[in-house]
């Protein structure tokens, strides 16, 4: 072949693959620039405010490790995460348990039907969250559908209302699992439908029952649903601020809450930032151990 | 023998799910029931059935405009994050470069980042740059978080469109723009739907965020919100509440079916296609 052509030839090879790499870099530019600015940027200005290398109110110190100090040694706060932590580990719990026989039941049961049943349990989740909180805190207030319902049969008096019912720890964990089941059931779904169906006959035939088969092959293998449905709980409930403000009452005020006192009432943004920055490194944390089962593609398909 | 669950297993894993079924609607079928009570609570006896509170809706200017900045809110945040998440959605699933985990690491870390810990990054941020606060800045945080969904809705379906029809384009001498135009954004458009969809719902139901820096024009949120703490406006507040989530869940559930339909219909072309090309 002539030389001169074949240098051509790379030449225009060379070209086209520098002008594909500017292309990438272009199209890549508007997203990442866009969660830089508006959400790096953002959140990065929290760990400089926690330490005092920002300031925008006038009691704020500057260059001061204070609120750290305060938050990490002997505050009720840490106490409230530590709450925090323990109910979010409540729900996630409850809510993979109310969804695994579901799940399971949709995957290897159900048939031909199963995603059709499927969106019948997800599509609460699809609707609004805050209607379904506010949905249940109308039905479980004191002079709720439950109580007034309770009161006009006899079984409660003119004024009493069932104490455990309402602004209660009770009543988070029930609507926090109520918002989060159907969410839950679906990492799992796809676990368990990705599931080999030999694997389970070739146990029973080796004689095993079906209650030994499923501990020994179909749990161990649906764990990375039920890991990921529990992480993906896990994460925003101990931030949760919403549902205990509705239904919980100051006694089960979360992290969250906590979070939203020090900016828009106790007005210490440098403590809620110490607090939020917190919170960041906590799931961080929770990323880094169990990231690897958080495979995102199975909740969205 | 079924190895997965005996005949009994069965009935009671349909037993489940029936009340697991009820469980989730329950409470949404009491609120609709309950939004046509003659009862100025929300609560037993029924006293019979009225439209007073959807009436009263249509009449409360400050919910109507609470609405209003919603809606606007969440169109304009579903268009800019459709917008960002295509060249995202086709960075990851069209190009190879050294940095694509870190990309794709960012554009889903907002699943994970606590909606509190984000609402007041903003507020901090905004108030640094002295940006006053308004719908706008609401949006600012809505397209972070509704993002990483509008992607995850757009790459499934990129990854079905063959690579070949795009090629087979440029080969024919169209540049990358008309081959987008032509071929790979008719192919997307039901994921971008979605997507737009999705991010419309997500913004529109979204409150931490909003919280921390919406302003002094409330959105429909953050209006009930305030609104909980007044027992006498909580029927009217239901009868919207009851409008809103019906909307919302047929908007998401035709927009799923579409899509898998569509997904459905893109893998007949596309097999019909091979056929002629193996023949």
């Amino acid at each position: 072949m002539d030389p001169a052509i074949d240098a051509a030839a790379s030449g225009e090879a060379r070209r086209a693959r520098s002008r594909r790499r500017l292309a990438t870099l272009g199209l890549a530019s508007a997203p990442v620039g866009y969660l830089a600015l508006f959400f790096l940027i953002p959140v990065l200005m929290v760990a400089a405010y926690s330490v005092g290398m920002l300031t925008l109110l006038p009691q704020d110190d500057y260059l001061s490790l204070q609120p750290w100090r305060d938050l990490l040694f002997g505050s009720i706060y840490l106490d409230v995460f530590w709450r925090s932590v323990w109910m979010a580990l409540v729900v996630s719990v409850v809510s993979v348990v109310l969804a695994y026989p579901v799940a399971y039941f949709l995957a290897l049961v159900a048939g031909l039907r199963k995603y059709t049943l499927l969106l019948v349990i997800i599509a609460p989740f699809l609707t609004s969250y805050l209607l379904r909180v506010l949905a249940l805190r109308v039905i479980l207030q004191e002079d709720g559908v439950v109580n007034s319902f309770l009161r006009t049969v006899g079984i409660l008096g003119p004024d009493e209302a069932v104490g455990w019912l309402f602004n209660s720890r009770f009543a988070v964990y029930l609507v926090l699992a109520y918002v989060w089941v159907p969410f839950v059931a679906l990492p799992i779904f796809v676990s368990l439908e990705s599931l080999d169906h030999a694997l389970l006959e070739a146990s029973n035939d080796l004689g095993a029952s079906r209650w030994r088969t499923f501990w020994t092959i179909t749990f161990p293998l649906s764990l990375p649903g039920v890991i990921a449905a529990f992480i993906f709980v896990f994460i925003p409930t101990i931030g949760e601020y919403v549902t205990p403000l509705l239904v919980g009452g100051p006694g089960n005020f979360m992290f969250g809450n906590a979070i939203q006192g020090a900016f828009l009432q106790g007005l210490d943004w440098q403590f809620g930032s110490a607090m939020s920055m917190f919170l960041v490194f906590a799931v961080v944390v929770l990323i880094v151990l169990f990231g690897r089962y958080l495979n995102v593609r199975t909740v969205t398909e | 023998m079924n190895a997965a669950v005996s005949t009994g297993g069965r009935r009671g894993l349909w037993l489940f799910f029936g009340l697991l079924v009820v469980f989730l609607y329950a409470p949404i079928v009491i609120l609709i029931v309950f939004s046509f009570n003659d009862r100025s609570f929300v609560s037993f006896p029924w006293e019979g059935f009225t439209l007073r509170w959807y009436r009263q809706f249509l009449q409360n200017s400050s919910l109507l405009s609470a609405l209003r900045t919603s809606a606007f809110v969440a169109v304009v945040t579903a268009g800019a994050t459709v917008a960002l998440a295509i060249p995202a959605a086709i960075v990851l699933v069209r190009r190879r470069f050294f940095a694509k985990g870190l990309v794709s690491g960012l554009l889903l870390a907002p699943l994970v980042i606590p909606l509190v810990v984000f609402g007041i990054s903003l507020l901090i941020l905004f108030n640094t740059l002295g940006i006053p606060l308004s719908p706008l800045t609401i949006v600012v945080g809505h397209v972070v978080i509704a993002l990483p969904f509008a992607v995850l809705t757009l790459v499934p379906r990129l990854e079905r469109i063959p690579v070949w029809l795009e090629e087979a384009s440029r080969d024919l001498g169209a540049n990358a723009v008309t081959t987008f135009r032509w071929i790979t954004l008719p192919l997307l458009a039901p994921a971008v739907v979605s997507s737009f969809l999705i991010s419309f719902v997500i913004s529109f139901d979204e409150i931490v965020i909003a919280s921390f820096i919406a302003g002094d024009e409330p959105t429909f949120p953050l209006y009930l919100f305030s609104q909980l703490r007044l027992p006498r406006q909580l029927p009217q507040v239901i009868a919207v509440a009851v409008v809103v989530m019906i909307v919302s869940a047929v908007v998401v559930i035709a927009s799923e079916v579409g899509r898998r339909m569509a997904d459905r219909r893109l893998e007949r072309q596309i097999a019909a296609v091979e056929r002629v090309g193996v023949e």
